[in-house]
């Protein structure tokens, strides 16, 4: 009973859950702190059955892509759920998307039926319209909102489905027979690096693999509290997996996460980084605010819990090995590690029992395991939170790959690793050059380990290919191997372990993806503005470094003769910041994400050769290198200047 | 064997005073007015571990002192830590075993007041004849006194054991926050002077340990762990709930080591004090130890029975009181099917 539902495809694994767990809670939806409406197994797919079937009646065909736009919210499952259920993908987008990549989403992915989620978002829909004629049909989720002409309630649909499933209508059963293990369930639409998002497809299959594949125990005692967005692969990925053994997903937010985690006491989690650095900082906060004693009794606790973590991986051979250890240094430490085990053990029973445990509390303390994805997590709040006893699995993975291609489980949890990759998943590390195989290579030594290099990916997970864009398919997926983007390698103890990334996407903490290039093409049309790139991979906010154009402030009355000089001008950066604002402002149709809340003027300009390519494309990566001290000070203030 | 010296110089005692007091003080602030009330409302687990604290272990700790073939000094000893109440030790352990906390706080309450009730009928009950061969030996000696449990003198070192709890109670209703801090540092002042003790024995008389008896070894462990596995088998066979089970054993294995202190030292004079508070010492020792591993093999066989009460507890409190977990037919084993609340759960009585 422990075990997870294994089906063909998602329509099956919806059907089987609600025939094992019918009654028990799949999702519980937010009313206030303490009034949260469950919704059972069994509800969610005979309600999923009834808008499937109002779905069919209104025209939609087996594999046809259905618009789903909009955030976290319980009509939004059901719409998955129905999409599924009539053997169609959804193409799932927030409410956050501009006008353009809406148009360009519906155009490209042929859609023909499309949810809205609130009444501004069918607003901006139905003034697109004009340009779209394909698209015949328009829901309207919010049960609150008014629908326009031509747009239809969600409540209609479903009733529709319902009245003709009471007439005996089983054709959303025969959909659900129609279904093909490589039909697409979802066609996710990410924004690329030229400019136009570019829609991934994935099929039945693949999230079924993940699903198999994934390590971890849990049954239907287990509590997913999520506040990830809802159409994130990643959290779409823990929904089907909840489901497969029947847990209760709990939706909560940001806002209101610490109430409702002593509330829900969940006993896993799914996150971006971003927020295991924000409740890193909150338990610092409470252990600030305690009594003095108490403050002291916690640091007594963490030192404690350090020494013996880090002897208990030493002796367990899961210690961050990224290059080979000579075997009689392991065995010459190995007393050592030991001895410090044994002495440091009662103590740390007692401070973990009578402190740490209250940290835990804080968190619910329930959690078995916490799950990190869609961006690097520093290492410091890794080892803080193992070290205080909440294991985080950190995984990596992309929407490509729907989404896990490795992860840490309990039993092999190397801190500072994603893990070993999952079951039927294969890894290489390729030299991004000249494409050489650096591991698995038997040539070289220990196979390849600690050889840094583009991590290409094998596996069950791996998409179809993007959606109507076999050129960009064939660039990204190569001899069946998918290329990441990303820099790896491969520690002593079989781990991935990720350094960078090969492209210049700019991954922020909380999991957005920036492209940097059209906003410093913007930024540098700027007459003041030489050259600049844009940092923060894996920070909390973008930053920019600038080269001020020398001339150009010159002739504006500044005095000085050289760049270093106007470094250190107020008057300068002031104009700068100006230029930020003027130039990527939110009026200027970049999201809040991409805007860029703080800067340094660079002492020197970029050189050819240098810094700058023969074609005066900047190498982000010497940029990174040299100027590291920058970066680092730029990002460990304490706050950004907020432009 | 005999002590030619004595255990404990006067700053040890002074020492094992302040820590009694400490120790006392923590527990209080972990009680409120509240838990008295719950003990009155809901008596039958107290009752069962009422039992099984006051009917099992003072008699398990006889048998073992007839088995073992104790001498008189380490046999009153055993006997008065079998007759002890609960303490705070083992509300933690309780916790962490997945057991019901709320039990084990009631237990030790309820345990802690009726001591005053109990503990000098039980020690008169077993002890006779232990004291009697006391008296023998004394007056074979020639000292010609008799040797009786100071019944007076227990009473009055219960009622001062008693006053630091009431004013950690007292604390706790002015500063939640002071009462916590006193809390965790009750037990790690328990721990650093049991430490200090054991050490200061081990260097001043070192010898102590080899020349302590194998069998007073056995009892001094044995009596914890025999608590452990009767108080979880009693309750099993009265159809108890498994966390309450995991709580009643643990409280009825762990006494209030602290309280047998302050007994022997106020009560009971040479030359049978060094060798009673020799054996309360190694008792204290010791159930840190055999709690420690049960709490961890209760952790590990409860995790499923606690989960289920957990979850259907989280269902309750954010879907209604009404709400039912319905699992699936064959996830819930026998036990827990079979139970009237289902899961141990009592708000979710099945219809």
């Amino acid at each position: 009973m422990n075990q997870r539902i294994s089906t063909e495809n998602l329509a099956l694994l919806f059907q089987k859950a609600a025939g094992r767990f019918d009654s028990l809670p799949a999702f519980a939806i937010r009313k206030s702190a303490l009034k949260w409406k469950p919704v059972s197994y069994h509800q969610i797919y005979r309600k999923g059955l009834d808008l499937a079937t109002g779905l069919i009646e209104l025209g939609v065909q087996q594999r046809d892509h259905v618009g789903l736009f909009g955030d976290n919210r319980f009509e939004w499952i059901l719409s998955d759920y129905a999409v599924i259920l009539c053997g169609a993908a959804d193409v799932p987008r927030g409410g956050d998307v501009t006008d353009a990549e809406l148009a360009y989403i519906i155009d490209h992915a042929r859609i023909q039926v499309a949810f809205v989620e609130t009444v501004k978002l069918q607003e901006r829909i139905l003034r697109l319209r004009g340009i779209l004629p394909d698209l015949r049909e328009i829901i309207l989720l919010d049960p609150k909102g008014t629908p326009q002409e031509g747009v239809r309630r969600l409540k209609e649909v479903c009733e529709l489905g319902a009245r003709l499933r009471n007439q005996g209508d089983r054709r959303a059963e025969e959909r659900i027979a129609g279904i093909r293990p490589d039909d697409l369930f979802t066609l996710i639409y990410t924004s690329g690096t030229t400019g136009q998002p570019k829609g991934v497809m994935l099929t039945h299959s693949n999230m079924i693999s993940q699903i198999k594949n994934i390590p971890g125990d849990h049954n239907c005692n287990d509590r997913l509290l999520s506040v990830l967005p809802i159409w994130h692969i990643f959290e779409r990925f823990m929904e089907m997996y909840t489901i497969s053994f029947g847990g209760c997903t709990y939706y909560s937010s940001i806002q209101t996460l610490g109430e409702d985690m002593r509330n829900v006491e969940p006993t896993f989690m799914a996150s971006a980084p971003r927020l295991w650095e924000k409740l890193h900082e909150k338990i610092l906060k409470g252990v600030k605010a305690s009594h003095p004693v108490r403050q002291v009794l916690f640091h007594i606790a963490y030192f404690l819990s350090r020494q013996y973590k880090v002897s208990e991986y030493f002796i367990a051979n899961r210690n961050l090995k990224m290059s080979r250890q000579p075997w009689w240094k392991r065995l010459a430490l190995m007393p050592f590690h030991m001895v410090r085990w044994a002495i440091v053990l009662p103590w740390y029973g007692f401070f973990n029992a009578a402190v740490l445990e209250r940290v835990r509390l804080g968190a619910g303390g329930s959690l078995k395991a916490t799950i990190s994805g869609g961006g690097a997590l520093p290492i410091h709040i890794d080892r803080f939170f193992n070290y205080v006893g909440i294991p985080v699995l950190e995984g990596y993975g992309m929407t490509e790959t729907s989404p896990v291609i490795s992860a840490r489980s309990l039993d092999n949890l190397v801190v500072g690793t994603v893990g070993p990759p999952l079951p039927g998943t294969t890894i290489r590390i390729a030299d991004p050059e000249t494409g050489e195989i650096l591991y698995p290579n038997d040539k070289l030594a220990y196979g390849g380990r600690s050889m840094r290099g583009e991590i290409l990916v094998q596996g069950p997970q791996v998409m179809k290919g993007y959606y109507r864009d076999e050129e960009l398919t064939r660039q990204t997926i190569r001899d069946g191997w998918l290329r990441t983007g990303d820099l790896g390698i491969i520690t002593h103890n079989n781990c991935l372990k990720i350094l960078g990334r090969c492209k210049a996407t700019i991954v922020l903490s909380s999991g957005e993806n920036v492209e940097p290039e059209p906003i410093e093409m913007r930024l540098q049309q700027s007459q003041f503005i030489d050259h600049c790139m844009l940092v923060g991979q894996d920070k909390k906010f973008l930053a920019a470094l600038i080269i001020p154009a020398l001339t150009e402030f010159r002739e504006a009355g500044f005095a000085e003769q050289s760049v270093e000089e106007l470094a250190t001008n107020p008057e300068a950066h002031k104009i700068i910041l100006r230029e930020i604002h003027r130039m990527t402002g939110l009026s200027n149709g970049f999201k809040s994400y991409e805007q860029i809340r703080d800067f340094r003027i660079l002492p020197e300009g970029f050189q050819i050769g240098h810094e700058l390519t023969n074609l005066y494309k900047v190498k982000r990566h010497e940029v990174e290198l040299k100027f590291n001290h920058v970066i680092w000070e730029l990002f460990s203030a304490k706050s950004s200047k907020n432009i | 064997m005999e002590f030619n010296t004595q255990l404990l110089y006067a700053h040890d005692q002074a020492l094992l005073a302040l820590m009694i007091f400490i120790i006392m003080l923590g527990m209080g602030a972990s009680l409120t007015v509240d838990d008295f009330r719950a003990v009155a409302r809901k008596p039958r687990g107290v009752l069962i571990g009422f039992l099984s604290q006051f009917g099992l272990m003072p008699f398990i700790a006889f048998s073992l002192s007839i088995i073992l073939d104790f001498h008189p000094a380490f046999a009153i000893a055993l006997i008065l830590i079998g007759c002890l109440p609960g303490g705070t030790t083992s509300n933690m352990f309780t916790y962490f075993s997945r057991g019901s906390v709320a039990l084990s706080i009631s237990m030790t309450t309820a345990s802690t007041i009726l001591a005053l009730l109990m503990m000098p009928i039980l020690l008169n009950l077993y002890t006779g004849s232990f004291t009697a061969q006391i008296t023998a030996s004394m007056q074979a000696e020639g000292t010609g006194a008799e040797f009786v449990i100071p019944t007076g003198n227990i009473l009055s070192s219960l009622v001062l054991v008693l006053v630091p709890v009431a004013m950690g109670m007292f604390l706790r209703r002015k500063s939640p926050d002071w009462a916590k801090t006193a809390e965790d540092t009750a037990g790690f002042v328990a721990i650093i002077v049991i430490l200090y003790l054991l050490g200061t024995a081990f260097i001043r008389h070192g010898g102590l340990f080899l020349q302590t008896p194998v069998e007073v070894y056995l009892g001094a462990i044995g009596i914890g762990l025999t608590g452990f596995f009767f108080g979880y088998w009693f309750s099993r066979l009265l159809g108890v709930f498994p966390l309450f089970q995991r709580a009643i054993s643990l409280e009825t294995g762990i006494q209030n080591g602290p309280v047998s202190f302050a007994v022997i030292l106020l009560s009971f004079q040479e030359p049978v004090q060094s060798q009673m508070l020799w054996l309360a010492i190694l008792y204290s020792t010791f159930i840190v130890l055999s709690s420690s591993v049960i709490t961890l093999y209760f952790r590990n066989k409860g995790r499923f029975d606690w989960d289920v009460y957990r979850n259907t507890v989280i269902h309750n409190r954010l879907f209604g009181a009404e709400y039912v977990t319905n699992y699936p037919d064959g996830f819930l084993p026998g036990r827990l099917v079979r139970d009237p609340s289902q899961g141990t759960s009592p708000s979710q009585k099945r219809r």
